[in-house]
């Protein structure tokens, strides 16, 4: 692996001012990846705050990547709610039965309070452990669901589906309720001074339609980024598979990055959104990361950058959502040396060249 | 007669378009008083409208919802149907043996993929989601089964479809196909692990379609 001439925080707050860096900012999103790194089962982040921690800071030694952030999985938050959640031994959780089964049950839903409820403790010591730890070199984020997406795993995924249409109180409230979950969370995050992130994943196109967005989740979500702004804390927000349809709903809510998938075109999402919101994308977790060579995370990684570097509001290489637990650890690095290699600043005439030239620079990188 | 058949046909289709419950109720019962033929009202008024609400899905003006609420209106009608069915419709009939992997619980994709398959006549067996691998080649051996179709979300899970196409290759199964898709799943992906990806629900279907069509030109 190559080595950064910067640290992470340095490297950020240098790019604010506008001022000379040594690269574009990466953050592959390892997630629970980190156990592999740090060499422990996924089910310890269940119960230890130490070990969420420290699985974070060990894999971001490692990597040396622009961000590190505690969250295991969507769960947490309607578990604290009442939900069932599978723990698989050494895999991500997931959800078993929402909080409520009958729509009944939904005046009995009741916020969560992250100093009690489920494993919220647990996350927001590890928060504690994280920034004490890494905060003066590199940004540090507590993961939040969006109060939409949330509601879904409260009142189950079909159930809300069918609520959307035939009894729209029902969801509004649920997304209400969840909202409050929400933000006492990210006070939380706040309180421990790291910077709370935003997944949406529901909210995308490419499950429910944008007149439904517009509905049910834009309102709750937007109330959520201004209580954030509120507290004087900007916002990243992602949202899985294809977003374009809501761009501009999502600019409107006050956000300042946007984390696009890689099913999205990443030229055009700087085109339209890029003058307003940092824009964070979009190497293929899956083909690429996951399933591909270093020379294909290469590739993939000059494209992204050639696409998105000149984004007016600035730009950070990213995986299009978490990486699978078992990405190959040298597509990591590559992904990173390839920021490294590129430089900054960033030279279209130099990204063409990486492009065509042979992989002269990998095969030194793999010695 | 047939003006009537035409045009209860074409209510029977808008009605599932529209995610109408209750009237596609009462328009395959209207059907049926008329003694019309229910089979036809399946394949031309419930399929068709299946067929359109999956066109609309592609053309983005349907998303997941909507579909869900056509299938719902679907089933509703094939449940006043499906009694007045003559005993030796449709002859032998193509199996396709379905689930959502191991470690993964979200299952609309697999639902939308199964009801698309089983209006387009082909027999599905639904393992349901949290599958694991040797469950579902032990099931598709047990019912000779000519396909399985494995969905996942999460990108967490993607190792057990390999698994499944890694099982059958060990044993030199090669009569039976694997088809995969779900939010995390590439072409890429598929490839890598030997297995055929579909992007979406009519995708699949056609995928499954030319898939056993090879099998019988072998």
């Amino acid at each position: 692996m190559l080595a950064d001439k910067m640290m992470p925080m340095e490297r950020a707050r240098a790019l604010a001012k506008g001022e000379m860096v040594d690269r574009l900012p990466c953050n592959p999103n390892v997630a629970n990846g980190v156990a592999r790194i740090y060499g422990c089962k996924i089910s310890e982040f269940n119960t230890s705050a130490r070990t969420i921690a420290n699985a974070q800071i060990a894999s971001y030694r490692r990597f040396g990547y622009d961000g590190v952030r505690i969250f295991t999985d969507l769960f947490p938050w309607a578990e604290a709610m009442g939900a069932e959640i599978n723990f698989p031994d050494d895999n991500t959780a997931n959800l078993a039965k929402p909080a409520i089964n009958d729509i009944s049950g939904i005046f009995n839903l009741q916020p969560a309070d992250p100093y009690r409820d489920g494993r919220l403790p647990i996350h927001i010591e590890a928060m504690k452990y994280l920034i004490d730890e890494l905060g003066d070199e590199v940004g540090c984020a507590g993961g939040i669901v969006g109060p939409f997406t949330n509601a879904f795993f409260l009142l189950g995924i079909e159930n809300l589906i069918k609520l959307m249409f035939k009894n729209k109180e029902v969801v509004h409230r649920a997304c209400e309720v969840s909202l409050e979950t929400c933000i006492r969370y990210v006070q939380a995050i706040i309180d421990q001074g790291l910077t709370p992130t935003i997944s949406e994943s529901m909210s995308s196109c490419t499950v429910v339609s944008p007149k439904h967005f517009r509905e049910f989740g834009a309102p709750y979500i937007k109330r959520l980024v201004q209580y954030i702004n509120s507290k004087g804390k900007p916002v990243t927000m992602h949202i899985c598979g294809k977003t374009a349809k809501i761009w501009e709903d999502v600019v409107a809510m006050g956000i300042a990055g946007f984390s696009i998938d890689n099913v999205v075109d990443l030229k055009q999402c700087k085109e339209q959104i890029g003058d307003r919101v940092k824009i964070l994308g979009h190497v293929d977790p899956s083909a690429i990361l996951y399933a591909g060579t270093p020379t294909d995370v290469r590739r993939a990684v000059i494209e992204c950058v050639q696409q998105a570097w000149d984004a007016p509001k600035g730009y950070v290489i990213m995986s299009g959502c978490s990486l699978p637990v078992e990405t190959p650890f040298e597509n990591i690095e590559a992904m990173m040396d390839t920021a490294r290699e590129i430089g900054y600043p960033v030279d279209p005439e130099k990204l063409n060249k990486m492009l065509s030239g042979h992989n002269y620079s990998f095969s030194r990188y793999n010695e | 007669m047939s003006d009537l058949k035409d045009r209860l046909l074409k209510e029977l289709s808008n009605s599932v378009v529209d995610m109408d419950e209750v009237k596609t109720i009462e328009i395959a019962q209207n059907f049926v008083k008329h003694n019309l033929d229910a089979y036809e009202a399946i394949d031309k008024g419930l399929a068709s409208g299946m067929e359109r609400a999956g066109k609309l899905y592609e053309e983005e003006e349907y998303y997941i919802p909507e579909l869900m609420m056509c299938s719902d209106a679907m089933y509703a009608g094939l449940d006043v149907l499906k009694p007045h069915l003559g005993k030796n419709e449709g002859g032998h009939k193509h199996k396709v043996v379905i689930g959502v992997v191991e470690g993964d619980t979200h299952d609309i994709g697999k639902n939308l993929v199964k009801i698309m398959l089983e209006t387009s006549g082909f027999e599905v067996v639904d393992l349901g989601r949290d599958v694991p691998p040797m469950a579902f080649i032990e099931r598709a051996k047990e019912i000779d089964a000519d396909i399985i179709a494995l969905s996942t979300l999460m990108t967490t899970t993607m190792e057990n479809m390999a698994t499944v196409v890694q099982i059958l290759k060990d044993e030199k199964n090669n009569k039976i196909k694997v088809m995969v898709g779900g939010g995390c799943i590439s072409p890429g992906f598929a490839n890598k692990i030997g297995a055929y990806y579909a992007s979406d629900a009519s995708k699949a279907v056609k995928m499954a379609r030319s898939l056993v069509e090879k099998t019988i030109v072998c």
